[in-house]
C-alpha cells in the first residue's frame, strides 16, 4: 500500500480505487506483469444455437443469488466483481450486498480495474472478434440476439473496455473460468442485475494478488 | 490487612504474582519443550462440524486442527507433528494451564474475564462468529430488520436469549420467544413450524441447517447481532511462545491477502515482490527472533494453505456447511481480517 505500483494499486485497495476514479475510463488492466487485456469484443460459449431458458435461475447452493454480510467502503448501488471468487456483489446499505454466482475469464483473459457501466443492452447480438476467431474457427461471424445466443438475455457493457456482463446459454458453467474475460451470470440472474444497475453504475473489479 | 497490602502493589507485579500461582509446570520455555518433544500438543473440541472432528479414516480434520498442524509446520517442520487431545468445554482452559496442552484450537470466544481471571492469553482471532438467524425459505425475508413480529426458537437460560430479546427491543420490533431447554428442542420446534425462527451463532446454525430434511428450504440471515471471536489460546506466562502462535495465524491471512497459497509456495520463493519476499523469510529475518527458522510462515502455508484455504475447506460454501467468508473476509474483500504487516 506504500508503493505506488500500478499493478497493486489496481489489484483493489478501497482508497486507491477511490484515486483511480479520476482516471478512468483508463484504469482496466489485466492480470500478471505488463500483460495487455486480450483483444476481445465479447465473451464466448462454445455452443452458439443452444437454447436454456431465458428465466433459469441458480436457486441453490453459494452461486444463487442471495444477500450476504459485506462490508464496503463503496456507496450502495455499487457493483464490485471478485474473480476469484467467482461473486459478484451489488453493494447494500448495512453492511449488505446481493451477492450472485458468476463465470469468468480463464486464466489470461482475467483483469482488474475501475469502470462504469456505459450502455446496457437486451438480447444483444454476437461479434466474435477476429482474434477470437482465430482461436475458435468454428464460431459464427454474426449472430443475431435471442435464446440461442451465448451472450445470453441481457449485457452491461462496462466503459470502453471490451468487457461485458451478460447472460449465457451455458448455466452450468457459472462457477467456473471459461470464458475470454467477460463475466457471465445465468439468463434469470442476468436479468434481475439488469434491473438494478442504472447507467453509469460504478463497476470495480477485482483479481487475485499475484505473487 | 491482606487486601491492603495487594492494593499497594503494583499492576505489574500483581500480574507476576497471579501468572506465578496459576501456572504451575509451565514456566519453562514451550517453545523448548516442544523442540525438544517432537510434536506439538494441541487441544480440540470432542467433535465439531467443520472444526473439528475424526474423519472416517480416524484422522482429525477441521478449521481448528489446520491450525495446529500450520503451527507444528512452523515450529517442527512438519504438520504431522501433533498430537490431537479433544477436551470438554470444562475442562479446556484447565488442561492448558496444567501444561497438558502447549496449545487450545477449540473454537474458545476471546472474553475479558478468560484473559483477566485466569492466566489464559488469546493469540488471535481465527474465526468471527456472532449470533445470526435461521428463517424458512418461504418468510421471503433477506435481513434481520424484517423479522418483526416473528416467532423465535431459542436455548433457554443462555447469552443468546439475552441477545436475541436486546435485539428486538433495540429496533423497536416485536416478537414472540419460544424457549427450549436444549438446542436441540429448539431445532424440532422450528423444523416443527412452532416457530419461524431460530437463533443460533451463525457457525452452529449453519451446522443445524444440515440436521433439516431439506436444508434448502431454510436461510440464514447476512445480519450478525453479536460477538464471538474464536480464537487459539496459550498460556499467559510464556510471551515468545503466544508470540509465535500470534504470527503463524497472521502468516496466513498475510498470506491470503498477497496471493501465495500451498499450491504457488515453491513459485513464491522466487518473488521479487517484498512483501512476499518477507513471508518467505527471503528477507527480513524475522524467524531468528522468533526462535524459529526463516521459512516457518511459507512453511506452514504450504503444509495447511493459507487462511482462505484452510476456510474453504473446512468451513466454505463448497464444504458440506457451506458457510460464507462473511466477517471472516479479509479487510479490503468485505470482511474484517487484517493482520498486521511482517516487516
Amino acid at each position: 500500500m506504500k508503493k505506488p505500483d500500478m499493478t497493486r494499486i489496481l489489484g483493489g485497495l478501497g482508497a486507491a480505487a477511490l484515486t483511480l476514479a479520476l482516471a478512468w475510463p483508463a484504469a482496466v488492466q489485466a492480470q500478471g506483469k505488463g500483460m495487455v487485456p486480450p483483444a476481445e469484443t465479447m465473451d464466448v460459449g462454445d455452443e452458439p444455437g443452444r437454447v436454456s431458458t431465458e428465466e433459469v435461475t441458480i436457486t441453490e447452493g453459494p452461486y444463487a443469488r442471495q444477500m450476504v454480510f459485506f462490508r464496503s467502503n463503496e456507496a450502495p448501488g455499487t457493483v464490485v466483481i471478485h474473480s476469484a471468487e467467482r461473486f459478484l456483489y451489488v453493494v447494500q446499505p448495512n453492511n449488505r450486498a446481493l451477492r450472485y454466482g458468476i463465470g469468468v475469464g480463464r486464466e489470461g483473459f482475467q483483469w482488474s480495474g475501475l469502470v462504469q457501466v456505459s450502455r446496457k443492452a437486451e438480447w444483444p447480438d454476437w461479434r466474435p472478434p477476429p482474434e477470437m476467431l482465430q482461436r475458435q474457427p468454428y464460431l459464427p461471424r454474426f449472430m443475431a440476439g435471442g435464446p440461442g445466443n451465448p451472450m445470453g438475455a441481457r449485457a452491461l457493457y462496462l466503459g470502453s473496455t471490451v468487457f461485458r456482463v451478460h447472460g449465457t446459454n451455458q448455466p452450468e458453467t457459472i462457477g467456473q473460468s471459461i470464458s475470454s474475460g467477460c463475466f457471465r451470470l445465468a439468463n434469470g440472474d442476468i436479468i434481475d442485475l439488469y434491473s438494478r444497475v442504472p447507467l453509469g453504475t460504478k463497476v470495480v473489479v477485482r483479481h487475485k494478488a499475484t505473487i | 490487612m491482606r487486601g491492603a497490602f495487594r492494593i499497594r502493589l503494583q499492576p505489574s507485579a500483581l500480574a507476576v504474582l497471579a501468572a506465578g500461582l496459576v501456572a504451575l509446570p509451565a514456566a519453562a520455555g514451550t517453545l523448548d519443550k516442544v523442540k525438544q518433544r517432537g510434536t506439538l500438543e494441541c487441544g480440540v473440541s470432542e467433535g465439531l462440524r467443520g472444526f473439528s472432528e475424526k474423519d472416517a479414516q480416524g484422522r482429525w480434520a477441521g478449521f481448528d486442527v489446520d491450525f495446529c498442524r500450520a503451527v507444528a509446520a512452523a515450529v517442527l517442520g512438519d504438520a504431522g507433528k501433533v498430537n490431537f487431545t479433544p477436551l470438554s468445554a470444562g475442562e479446556r482452559f484447565e488442561a492448558l494451564k496444567q501444561g497438558k496442552v502447549d496449545l487450545l484450537s477449540r473454537n474458545s470466544t476471546w472474553t475479558l474475564g478468560r484473559e483477566a481471571g485466569l492466566g489464559l492469553a488469546f493469540a488471535g482471532i481465527t474465526y468471527h462468529d456472532g449470533q445470526g438467524f435461521l428463517v424458512a425459505r418461504s418468510l421471503g425475508v433477506d435481513g434481520a430488520l424484517s423479522l418483526d413480529k416473528a416467532k423465535v426458537c431459542v436455548e433457554a437460560g443462555t447469552t443468546t436469549q439475552l441477545n436475541l430479546g436486546d435485539f428486538f427491543r433495540a429496533n423497536s420490533m416485536s416478537f414472540e420467544e419460544k424457549a427450549f431447554p436444549s438446542a436441540a428442542e429448539a431445532l424440532a420446534a422450528f423444523q416443527s413450524g412452532q416457530c419461524n425462527v431460530l437463533t443460533r451463532d451463525q457457525s452452529a446454525l449453519y451446522a443445524e441447517r444440515l440436521k433439516l430434511p431439506k436444508p434448502g428450504d431454510a436461510v440464514i440471515l447476512p445480519d450478525v447481532i453479536s460477538k464471538e471471536p474464536l480464537g487459539p489460546v496459550t498460556r499467559s506466562d510464556d510471551f515468545p511462545w503466544f508470540n509465535i502462535v500470534k504470527w503463524v495465524n497472521f502468516a496466513l491471512v498475510n498470506a491470503e491477502e498477497l496471493g501465495v497459497s500451498a499450491a504457488n509456495a515453491d513459485e513464491a520463493v522466487a518473488s521479487t515482490k517484498p512483501d512476499v519476499r518477507r513471508l518467505t523469510g527471503a528477507e527480513g529475518g524475522f524467524g531468528k527472533s522468533l526462535g524459529l527458522d526463516e521459512a516457518w510462515a511459507i512453511r506452514a502455508v504450504k503444509a495447511t494453505g493459507n487462511y482462505s484455504e484452510i476456510y474453504e475447506r473446512n468451513l466454505g460454501v463448497n464444504s458440506p456447511l457451506g458457510i460464507p467468508r462473511g466477517l471472516n473476509q479479509l479487510w479490503n474483500m468485505g470482511g474484517v481480517l487484517y493482520a498486521p504487516p511482517m516487516r
